[in-house]
């Protein structure tokens, strides 16, 4: 077999054994790896309405075709598991040296069952696995926990082990903990919290096997062309600024959500943007093994620490929070990253509770001085988060839990949707997005389509709402769930000329199995339609695809979208617009006929 | 007056009626001079820019300046607007024809193109365009195929002089305010004039568009760093476009040329791919024929807003 192994390792942390099984090379055509063999794994080796943070909720590792070919930007995997944040599917992606020992480890994906009775983490090599003790790890963050792991090693050849853990949320079950490896994040979802269900505190990796591709002349030939496409103008925003690029231009377009949704745009954007942090501190590119795009930006704090810094962190620990000052931005990001939580529903949850203090909601909150630009109470409350201490405790469940103990009120300024926080887009003013972000089978989701794309092309009006929006969406989903299959980071999504012929190109090349382009847009439509029979079985409602009431409640009141809204009746209508462009009936389920037409 | 045809068959034509009586104006509005020339020549010139195939309807004993149009005049003279179309669409070459009156001064061609288009709409094929604009059909600004010259004969032998019997009669695409806004807010399409008063506003507001505009660009990201500044004022022709601005703004900041803009061998420049341009913070334009107005700012940003 070509481009894959054709296997993967199931462990049960409960009895401390494994088990290589075979995967039929059919199934690996039907999904191709990432987050499509995550999503269909997901669907057999999870009971029906499992408990997330239970025993029995797989946490699924995959690897995918491309992963080691030495394509650029396609040292990737994805872990899919049951999301502890919303009920439904959770698959993230993290990246670099980490998805490069998976592939060496010999197989296709790791499925995690069981839990083990005292902290553990794994030893991973292709010849089998280690459960070891790992109480002495227990509240280090991920990246101590890399560092304690290889210093610890019993031989040269494990110190040379790749890492992924959980930090002290994670352990402590925060609902929105994150998985890291090398500094990058398994985001959204909180799939740390499921490792620390399992008592899991890391996962160390170290392989020798490697995998060949069918037609090394021709994958090296797309190699190059991809190669030089990457450092051409498409990425040249990730290149020389990073995605903190973003900030400035959406707050100009009315874009940049602020103060939990409250308003646009945000005073203080200059001092926050990106080409500020370039223009003004220190700071140092970085990128994942085998890409030329190294988006990665690291700025240094007022206390000379350099740190990692995302638009989506910068937005949601920033404007989101009411936050001007780049330095506690920075602290806010660092101690995320520290605790291992996914800064969006960080930023999220905090913003809510702040609108809460404002609104003498909680007054207990209000006593501890959070309020939207209190940069301490803030960085405090990120801490009690992580420990689950004082109002933590509850903010640890995420905005949608933590509402319900509120009332109505509360719940209607909660900016979530499937319990997921929304990300730095706002719907109001970006139409095509307000869809995608309330259809997105894993919750309020900027990564599993590009949905904004549409309303940045100046083919649409992102102002209005129409018909036309369903295939666009559903469309974005599809080439962003074979990009994440395959798996190549999507800022390199615009130097295909024609992505799906040339994907199937380069898969017919890798793996010696005939690709057509329409094979592959099957197989996006395939993974998302599966992706959707998960959450149905799990027990999704039509009112699960919806967006928070603010949005559909309250116009944006100023800045050059002033008076712009989205309706209930406008998100109906793009809505029943999605179904139709899936094939989906109008309450959204989907019928026999089309699961058969799809494959599945 | 040049009345000599061209070989090319035009797909679709232009009709100018200039045969009105004028007589509040107190002489011919197709003569009526904005910038030291007839009206009627600049309509032409607009026009020509998307038709190639002009014909002017003149009264019977109109005298008009030499333009490079067929000519026709009224059989019968003041039959009105039918009479106008009538004769003007048998004389046009296309299966169908813009319809203007000559005292339009500020004429819009993306809603010409735009009504152009309707004569299928939803899958649905038209004989007439006609928009409303403050409530009323604007039959002097509206698209009419050519077969409909039959019902139009029938109309002036039963003296049913009024356009929208036509409308009534044969399928007719109305465009509603909505629409037409997208192209031009202000309705300046339908502005017309009937009074010396009339002509003297107008002539004030076409001085006030020859003027030269003030626009701003706002640079974000890569092109700001490139640029070392944020902004950058710039000072355009009048009626200056999406292209135009770039051009100057290649000027202004040459060392956006090669990263953000590229210029071709006449020194017109564009965008380069992986950028794009939003103007006033709202709209994304993709046609370097965009005008634009005093007062715009111009967004230059990355194309791909991934976060």
């Amino acid at each position: 077999m070509y481009g894959f192994h054709g296997r993967l390792l199931h462990i049960d942390l409960t009895t401390q054994s494994y088990t290589w099984q075979d995967i039929a090379a059919s199934r690996l055509t039907a999904v191709l790896g990432g987050v499509g063999l995550g999503a269909a794994l997901l669907y057999d080796y999870a009971p029906a309405r499992v408990e997330p943070l239970s025993a029995e909720n797989p946490l699924i590792f995959t690897s995918a075709p491309l992963v080691g070919t030495g394509l650029t930007t396609t040292a990737k995997y994805a872990v899919v598991t049951k999301s502890p944040l919303t009920g439904f599917i959770a698959d993230s992606l993290s990246s670099s040296f980490f998805a490069l020992e998976l592939k060496r480890v010999g197989v296709d994906a790791l499925v995690i069952t069981g839990a083990a009775e005292q902290p553990t983490y794994l030893q991973i090599t292709d010849a089998g696995v280690e459960f070891r003790a790992a109480a002495h790890l227990m509240g280090l963050s991920a990246q101590d926990t890399a560092e304690r792991v290889r210093y610890t090693v019993r031989t040269e050849e494990e110190a040379e082990v790749r890492v992924a853990a959980i930090g002290r949320a994670g352990e402590n079950l925060v609902r929105f903990a994150t998985l890291s490896n090398e500094g990058r994040h398994a985001g959204r979802g909180g799939v740390g919290a499921v490792f620390g269900a399992k008592k899991l505190k890391a996962v160390a990796l170290r392989g020798q096997r490697r995998v060949a591709v069918a037609d090394t002349e021709a994958v090296e030939k797309i190699a190059v062309t991809l190669r030089e496409r990457s450092v051409g103008p498409h990425t040249a925003k990730y290149r020389e600024i990073g995605t903190v690029a973003n900030l400035a231009v959406f707050d100009r377009l009315g874009s940049l959500p602020t103060y939990n949704f409250q308003n646009v745009p945000f005073a203080q954007a200059e001092a926050l943007s990106g080409e500020s942090f370039i223009t003004n501190g220190f700071s140092q590119t970085h990128g994942c093994a085998a890409c030329t795009i190294r988006c990665e930006r690291l700025f240094q704090s007022l206390s000379g620490e350099a740190q990692r810094l995302e638009y989506e962190t910068l937005f949601a620990l920033g404007p989101m929070c009411g936050i001007e000052e780049p330095d506690a931005v920075l602290q806010a990001a660092r101690l995320c990253d520290q605790y291992g939580l996914d800064t969006i529903s960080t930023g999220g949850t905090i913003a809510w509770a702040a609108e809460c203090a404002d609104k003498g909601l909680w007054p207990e909150l209000r006593a501890t001085g959070l309020s939207f630009g209190n940069a301490e109470a803030i960085l405090a409350l990120i801490a009690d988060i992580a420990h689950r201490r004082g109002a933590g405790a509850l903010l640890a469940e995420g905005s949608r839990q933590a509402a319900t103990h509120l009332g109505v009120e509360a719940e209607g300024f909660a900016m979530q949707v499937k319990g997921m926080e929304l990300p730095g887009y706002e719907p109001r003013s970006l139409k095509t997005m307000a869809l995608g972000l309330a259809v997105s089978p894993r919750g309020a989701c900027h990564n599993r389509s590009g949905a904004y794309e549409a309303d940045f092309s100046g083919h649409v009006d992102r102002l209005q709402a129409d018909a036309g929006r369903g295939a666009l969406v559903a469309a974005s989903e599809d080439f962003s769930a074979v990009l994440d299959s395959l798996i190549v980071c999507k800022f390199l999504r615009k130097c295909f000329d024609d992505f799906y012929a040339e994907a199937a190109q380069l898969m017919s090349a890798v793996t010696g199995w005939e690709y057509t382009a329409a094979d592959l847009r099957q197989v996006g439509e395939r993974i998302n339609t599966l992706k959707k029979l998960f959450n149905l079985r799990e027990g999704w409602q039509p009112e699960d695809d919806w967006l928070p009431p603010r949005l559909l409640e309250e116009p944006l009141s100023s800045g050059v979208v002033q008076g712009v809204s989205l309706t209930p009746d406008e998100l109906r209508l793009m809505i029943q617009s999605y179904y139709a462009a899936r094939g989906w009936n109008e309450q959204g389920l989907v019928g026999e006929e089309k699961k058969r037409a799809v494959g599945l | 007056m040049d009345t000599q045809a061209s070989t090319q068959s035009p797909a679709l034509s232009a009709v100018i009626l200039s045969g009105g009586k004028s007589s509040r104006m107190g002489r011919p509005k197709a003569l009526l001079p904005f910038d030291d020339k007839p009206l009627i020549a600049h309509l032409v010139e607009r026009l020509s820019q998307r038709f190639s195939d002009i014909v002017v309807v003149a009264a019977p004993d109109q005298t008009l300046p030499s333009l490079p149009v067929t000519l026709v005049h009224d059989a019968v003279a003041h039959q009105g607007p039918v009479g106008g179309i009538y004769y003007g669409l048998r004389a046009i070459r296309g299966p169908a024809a813009f319809v203007t009156s000559c005292d339009a001064p500020f004429l819009q061609l993306p809603l010409i193109d735009y009504l152009v288009s309707q004569l299928t709409h939803n899958g649905r094929g038209y004989d007439v365009v006609v928009p409303v604009w403050q409530d009323r059909l604007q039959p002097l600004h509206a698209v009419y195929r050519r077969r409909v010259i039959p019902h139009l004969q029938e109309q002036l032998a039963t003296q049913r002089l009024r356009p929208v019997y036509l409308y009534d009669t044969v399928p007719t695409r109305t465009v509603p305010a909505a629409e037409i806004k997208r192209f031009d807010p202000e309705g300046l399409s339908f502005l017309n004039m009937n009074t010396q008063e009339d002509y003297q506003a107008a002539l004030a507001h076409w001085r006030t568009l020859s003027a030269p505009i003030s626009c701003t660009v706002e640079l974000f990201g890569v092109a700001r760093l490139t640029a070392h500044t944020p902004r950058v004022p710039l000072t355009l022709a009048a009626e200056a476009t999406l292209g135009d601005a770039l051009t100057v703004l290649g000027v202004a900041c040459p060392a956006l040329l090669g990263s953000v803009l590229s210029a071709d061998d006449t020194g017109y420049t564009s965008l380069r791919n992986g950028y794009a341009c939003n103007i006033n913070g709202k709209d994304f334009v993709r046609d370097a024929h965009t005008r634009l107005r005093a007062g715009d700012s111009l967004l230059i940003l990355s194309s791909d807003a991934g976060g």
